[in-house]
């Protein structure tokens, strides 16, 4: 279908795709630390350095795995641009994945081609504008307008989307491949249960959870697809 | 939480740092579509499918971003009003800010909200939220260009390979995000009690659901386009109906 060469798609696509990327993370990544700065300037406040950078700590202890075990884990799923985009914008399980994901299925390309990088870096923006609009219309009225939401919706919204989100995502891509989706669950579940009682619970953390659903998957895809099974 | 620290939690200077940051957050989601049609042009993909493919991202977000928008409220009136739109416009949901700025107000030796909650705390809430997202950020912004390198050299070219290990990719996380609703769902049901907790139920009716109308969605295409925001109602409603 494509009538360019790889080399070319490289030089189109992922050269300004890279730069882009890299400034409009960066430059947020700084700003961030603007309302500090203004709370130091005007406020004179700042907490001292020894307790800033047991915040640090702390805070690094909680998530530090996570900052390198996301961006790699879900790099097969997002993409180039997928991935400078949900890290900026977060919402990447509840939002960027299944917004990419549906838009390639509408579009009906096939994955893993310059098209489908193409229409999952559309649908990953488009998500990027509809949230933003709600980000800000809670931001002005969010108050106001929730208070006209009967609290029985607010409450399910509230407590059931992401659940019924992932369940979703789930079904649309084991429809396509049954026996990955057997493997892409057993895994989380076998060590959440199995590890602890065999003794060796440290493989039931979050972080080793998630390396070894999504990578474990893929292995067992490679296995498949060499076997001639998917 | 002491009324000056939430009058300079929502101080004028507060909201302007937030419209700028967000400001570079929609730049980059209208540079990289521009690029897209862009690239499409050049290769001669269809404009009308590259439409369809940001309509479909954008009307899909819809559901999701209605739940983000009552969380937000929620934590607005903790944390302040701009502070809450900047962090939930980037990286970092709704617990891991509250983490961050719990922690943030912890390592002062003060409990995030209390009558002791000074300016101070404050700082050190912001400051904690902040280096927290930078660990992604930065990640992100150093290696994501590596990540590339290696699809490649893992994918290897092969047009079916790349789509198995995407959607094993997928499926991997997603299982292991559902994993401990199920778990938990399973127990509930196997410990004799009548019900499970209401995310299984979603979970369930999301899963369900989003199989029937993808096989419906051959039958009647347009529906496709809808396909997650139906998934995601019909999930809820299992859930409000059940639990």
């Amino acid at each position: 279908m494509s009538t360019v060469n790889h080399e070319e798609f490289e030089r189109i696509w992922k050269g300004p795709a890279i730069r882009i990327g890299v400034v409009t993370v960066v430059v947020p990544m700084l700003m961030c630390f603007l309302p500090n700065v203004y709370l130091y300037v005007v406020h004179g406040v700042f907490p001292p350095w020894g307790v800033a950078f047991k915040a640090w700590g702390m805070i690094a202890a909680i998530f530090g795995a996570f900052y390198i075990v996301e961006p790699i884990s879900y790099y097969p799923i997002l993409g180039l641009t997928g991935t400078y985009i949900s890290f900026l914008s977060g919402n990447i399980g509840n939002l960027r994945v299944p917004c990419s994901a549906v838009a390639q299925e509408v579009v009906g390309v096939e994955p893993g081609t310059p098209e489908a990088e193409i229409v999952s870096t559309l649908g990953i923006t488009g998500s990027v504008i509809t949230n933003l609009f709600f980000t800000t219309l809670a931001a002005i009225a969010g108050a106001t307008l929730l208070s006209m939401l009967p609290v029985s919706i607010a409450n399910a919204f509230k407590n059931y989307t992401v659940a019924a989100i992932f369940g979703a995502m789930f079904g649309q891509f084991t429809l396509k491949y049954p026996q990955l989706g057997l493997v892409g669950l057993g895994i989380p579940v076998a060590l959440a249960l199995g590890a602890p009682a065999l003794g060796l619970p440290f493989l039931a953390q979050t972080w080793v959870l998630i390396v070894a659903s999504v990578f474990g998957t893929i292995l067992v895809g490679r296995i498949f697809y060499k076997a001639h099974i998917i | 939480m002491p009324d000056i620290v939430l009058k300079t939690a929502n101080a004028g200077m507060v909201w302007g740092i937030a419209i700028a940051i967000i400001a570079i957050v929609l730049a980059q989601a209208l540079l990289y579509a521009r690029l897209a049609f862009r690239t499409a042009e050049t290769i001669g993909f269809p404009k009308e499918k590259c439409m369809l493919g940001f309509r479909s991202g954008a009307i899909s977000a819809i559901g999701p971003s209605i739940a983000v928008f009552i969380v937000m409220v929620g934590m607005m009136s903790v944390v302040g009003g701009p502070i809450t739109w900047l962090r939930l416009s980037i990286i970092g949901a709704a617990p891991t800010e509250l983490t961050a700025a719990t922690v943030g107000a912890e390592a002062l030796g003060v409990k995030f909200g209390s009558p002791q909650y000074d300016l101070m705390a404050l700082a050190s809430s912001w400051w904690t939220m902040a280096v927290n997202g930078t660990g992604w950020l930065l990640v992100t912004a150093l290696f994501t260009h590596k990540l590339e390198d290696l699809r490649e050299k893992v994918g290897g070219g092969d047009v079916k390979w790349l789509a198995i290990l995407s959607s094993a990719a997928i499926l991997g996380c997603f299982g292991f995000l559902n994993s401990r609703t199920i778990i938990a769902g399973v127990k509930a049901l196997s410990s004799g009690s009548t019900q499970a907790s209401g995310p299984f139920y979603a979970t369930i009716g999301g899963l369900v659901s989003m199989m029937l109308l993808v096989k419906l969605g051959q039958k009647i295409p347009a529906l496709r386009e809808y396909n997650l925001g139906l998934a995601m109602l019909i999930g809820m409603a299992t859930a409000v109906i059940l639990a």
